[in-house]
């Protein structure tokens, strides 16, 4: 009897053991079983044959599929966005024998989250993607997207074709393609400080046009709105003020290499900008520290601002901050707002490259779009992403919503509201921020129209083509160094940058100190060889055609 | 277990563990059958994942997976020196884990040891109440309890200040205080439970000894000094044993939720649990942070067989193993 349990109870066990060995060799092997690579170099190349033979290539559509769309921001509160799929999806069903369904990353800890995904394995088709501010470079070494070469020119080629072949170097990392650049939008996304105008003309101040200026702006606000609990410049953690202040006082073109906080690493300018130079190594760095601690002390931003992470634009709409930071394609939508919310607010913008015209072009990977390595319909993908970018119709929904209901194209040719129009109930965003082009775009009545002369100043100052368009940091020789160093500044940055420093000279030596322990020396000397043989293989700069 | 264990010394001179084993089986099957879960639950949320800590020595990419991606030796350890912050962090998970178990036991004593020589019941059970509360309140709302106490604007602190007329703080950028405003949360929210257990101790004591005591004219402080507090002494030892596994697991709630990404407080408040967070988050290197886990780990091994040699120096009987 009791001899048959304790067969029974053996047998369980077995079996449970089983199972688990089973998982674990599943888990285990479940990466090296879908590579993304094999599938993409093999398959299509063996297509590509085809193609050479055949001129006219054949694409096979019969199965149906749904491509999923990865794009930044919270999911919208109205249905503008179901209701355009519904009418999209018919579209591409006939074109493409295909659906699309919208995934938000929600912008709480968007970064964590975008990573995140990447890295969970998930099934991913097409995703938005940056090299300035999602990790994209990092991300392709990590291997998370597929290279995309034998797929564009088959499956995409009015795109493939119109993107000048310059353009698709940016996009190369160990010369393969990994994204569609959006590289024929014109915006600019140079970051300064909004300020309100009809409190500057209340102090009988001039325009703002360097930090000294925006401090006394600050100083004054804090002295006359001050008691009313209108902080100057509500800031929180996150913010620094450290980049603005280089590009504002020197011609330092950032590398953009990601060292935490501050970027440690700069190009000494547009016309050398493979020479390196160290900002926080520089006096610059102190009279930065200082004036921070100045304005600091004078209550520019909140007592507790390192520990605040509130919404402070929400602030400056509701008329308790007098300044906001950020970039001046947010200044064209949020003027017109601030303009309604408080009527004679006239919000102003210092851009950091007023001071001394310090403005190099953002890389056409800002924006930019790429497939997953997990991606089942890579070829799909391509496809629907060539009919963003080629079919004006298309370009529409996705870009504007319904026509009548989320907008109306009005008798000067601009993108309108429609009578009756409610934003909450019609407006229309998907943050399709991967694949605008100016030949569809359509200019906006409630755009700030006055942002095209702005711009059209910058057209003129603007250096460009971004010199470090083509550079991919190879990270593995200082992998350590570079981490040491971003928790460094990581550390070090915000009491510096808020002033929250009891002596700003000695916060500023140990910072040093601290960076060169981390091995600053040899990240500097590393970087700058890699930049060194990055010349040597561009050529001639800057380029002649500039 | 420890009998157990004793008596059955004897019989392995003759038997070999393999049929020691199977005669203990077939005697206890039942115990075993009731392990199965407890073990199935190790094995599948401790043993399985431990092969996972390979990640700390390799460049781990996406494609090639924690077990194909190259072999960089102790690479990814590099980072934790060259920040400085190593020492840092250890010593004030060390310094915080010998705070809150030293002064958190002494407050739960004495607090075990004031219950029971109160008399009215109805006060009794009403302080015992209020002291449990904050055990149950979840430490995202503690942080905020905190903030609106000591938050420059209008946290409650500087608003008496005010009232006053004295100068407020800034206590968010002053990491010197917050040694005891970490220490104080940590009391606060766990004296209660910590009570209570002792209070059932003491409870379980014989009242015969405090009797006799009383008839031979021992005093209430007496009492307390040489018999309560020494028969507390077995159930001082466990918990500080079972407060040992918490130092692994860190207070990583409370000290996230008090001082979040402030970094002017790090010097203070940094602990090895909020660092692996961090490397984690913020710089999104699966690697390093597998090796600053990897590296607590250890810390944790080698901490708690120490704690456990010294309680066996001093009390044989009550160390683990």
């Amino acid at each position: 009897m009791s001899k048959t349990r304790l067969l029974a109870l053996v047998l369980i066990m077995i079996l449970i053991c089983g199972l688990l060995g089973a998982c674990g060799t599943a888990g285990e092997k479940e990466p090296a079983d879908t590579p993304a690579e094999t599938p993409s170099t093999e398959e299509p190349a063996g297509e590509e044959k085809q193609a050479a033979e055949e001129p006219e290539p054949d694409i096979d559509i019969s199965e149906f599929v749904e491509i999923s769309n990865y794009v930044l921001g919270d999911p919208p509160a109205n249905d503008m966005v179901d209701k355009m799929l519904e009418q999209l999806n018919p579209i591409l069903k006939e074109k493409i024998n295909a659906h699309m369904r919208v995934e938000w990353i929600e912008w709480a800890d968007y970064l964590t989250k975008y990573n995140l995904l990447l890295a969970s394995g998930q099934e991913i088709d097409m995703i938005h993607a940056s090299s300035t501010w999602l990790d994209f470079w990092p991300n392709v070494q990590k291997g998370s997207f597929l290279a995309l070469d034998d797929l564009i020119p088959k499956y995409a080629p009015k795109t493939w074709a119109e993107i000048p072949q310059e353009d698709w170097e940016q996009c190369k990392y160990q010369g393969k393609i990994y994204c569609f650049p959006e590289n024929s939008y014109t915006q600019y996304v140079n970051h300064g400080i909004f300020y309100r105008g009809d409190w500057l003309k209340e102090f009988g101040m001039e325009p703002v046009k360097n930090f000294e200026e925006m401090g006394e702006y600050f100083k004054k606000v804090k002295e006359v709105y001050g008691p009313q609990g209108v902080i100057p410049f509500d800031a929180h953690n996150g913010m620094s003020l450290w980049e603005g202040y280089i590009i504002s006082n020197t011609d330092y073109v950032d590398v953009r290499v990601n060292t935490g906080r501050h970027k440690v690493l700069w190009g000494k300018s547009f016309e050398e900008p493979f020479e390196l130079v160290a900002p926080v190594f520089e006096d610059l760095f102190v009279e930065y520290a200082k004036m921070m601690k100045d304005w600091d002390e004078a209550g520019v931003w909140r007592k507790d601002v390192l520990n605040f992470e509130g919404d402070t634009r929400a602030n400056l709409r509701a008329g308790q901050s007098a300044s906001d930071q950020h970039h001046s394609n947010t200044y064209r939508y949020l003027r017109v707002e601030m303009d309604e919310l408080i009527p004679g607010s006239d919000l102003q913008m210092f851009a950091w490259c007023d001071t001394r015209g310090n403005l190099v072009a953002e890389p056409i990977t800002h924006g930019a779009t790429a497939i997953g390595r997990t991606s089942k319909h890579p070829e799909r993908t391509v496809m629907l992403y060539e009919l963003f970018r080629q079919d004006e119709e298309i370009y529409r929904l996705i870009n504007y919503g319904i026509e009548g209901v989320s907008y109306v194209i009005n008798e000067e040719g601009k993108l309108d509201r429609p009578e009756g129009f409610d934003s909450a109930r019609d407006g229309f965003s998907i943050n399709w921020w991967g694949g605008r082009v100016d030949k569809f775009e359509l200019r906006q009545a409630w755009e700030w129209e006055p942002i095209w002369d702005i711009w059209a100043e910058y057209d003129k100052i603007v250096k460009k083509p971004f010199p470090y368009g083509r550079f991919v940091l190879d990270r593995t020789p200082i992998e350590a160094e570079l981490s040491a160093i971003s928790e460094v500044t990581n550390q070090y940055g915000p009491m510096i940058d808020f002033g929250k420093v009891d002596d700003p000279e000695k916060e500023v030596e140990d910072y040093r100190n601290k960076l060169k322990a981390a091995g600053f020396d040899k990240v500097m000397h590393e970087i700058g060889n890699q930049l060194a043989a990055y010349k040597e293989q561009i050529g001639e700069w800057p380029p002649a055609s500039n | 277990m420890r009998a157990a264990t004793s008596t059955s010394v004897p019989v392995r001179k003759n038997t070999s563990y393999v049929s020691l084993f199977r005669k203990d089986f077939s005697k206890n099957w039942m115990l075993f059958l009731m392990c199965v879960p407890a073990i199935l639950f190790f094995l599948l949320f401790s043993y399985i994942p431990m092969p996972g800590v390979y990640l700390a020595f390799v460049r781990y990419n996406y494609a090639d997976g924690i077990f194909k991606s190259p072999f960089i030796g102790l690479e990814n350890f590099r980072f934790l020196w060259l920040s400085g912050d190593l020492w840092r962090i250890t010593r004030n998970t060390l310094l915080y884990n010998i705070a809150f178990i030293l002064l958190g036991n002494t407050v739960q004593i004495t607090v075990a040891v004031l219950m029971n020589e109160l008399r009215s019941q109805w006060f009794r059970k009403t302080s015992q109440t209020l002291m449990f509360l904050p055990f149950f309140i979840s430490y995202v709302l503690v942080g905020l309890f905190v903030y609106n106490f000591l938050s420059f604007e209008y946290g409650t602190l500087n608003s008496i200040l005010r009232s006053l007329g004295r100068e407020p703080v800034e206590t968010y950028s002053n990491p010197a205080i917050w040694k005891y405003v970490i220490v104080l949360t940590h009391i606060w929210k766990n004296t209660g439970y910590g009570s209570i257990v002792y209070f059932a101790a003491i409870m379980g004591l014989d009242p015969e000894m405090y009797e006799a005591a009383e008839i031979d004219g021992a005093s209430a402080w007496q009492r307390i000094r040489y018999i309560t507090l020494p028969c507390l002494r077995p159930t001082f030892v466990i918990l500080l044993l079972f407060a040992l596994g918490g130092i692994l697991k860190g207070n990583f709630d409370l000290f996230y939720n008090l001082v979040g990404s402030n970094t002017r407080l790090y010097p203070t408040t940094d602990i090895i649990e909020t660092f692996v967070f961090r490397s984690m988050i913020v710089s999104f290197n699966f690697s390093s942070a597998a090796a600053v886990g990897f590296y607590q780990s250890i810390f944790g091994f080698l901490l708690v067989m120490t704690v456990n040699w010294i309680v066996r120096k001093i009390e044989p009987d009550y160390a683990l193993f």
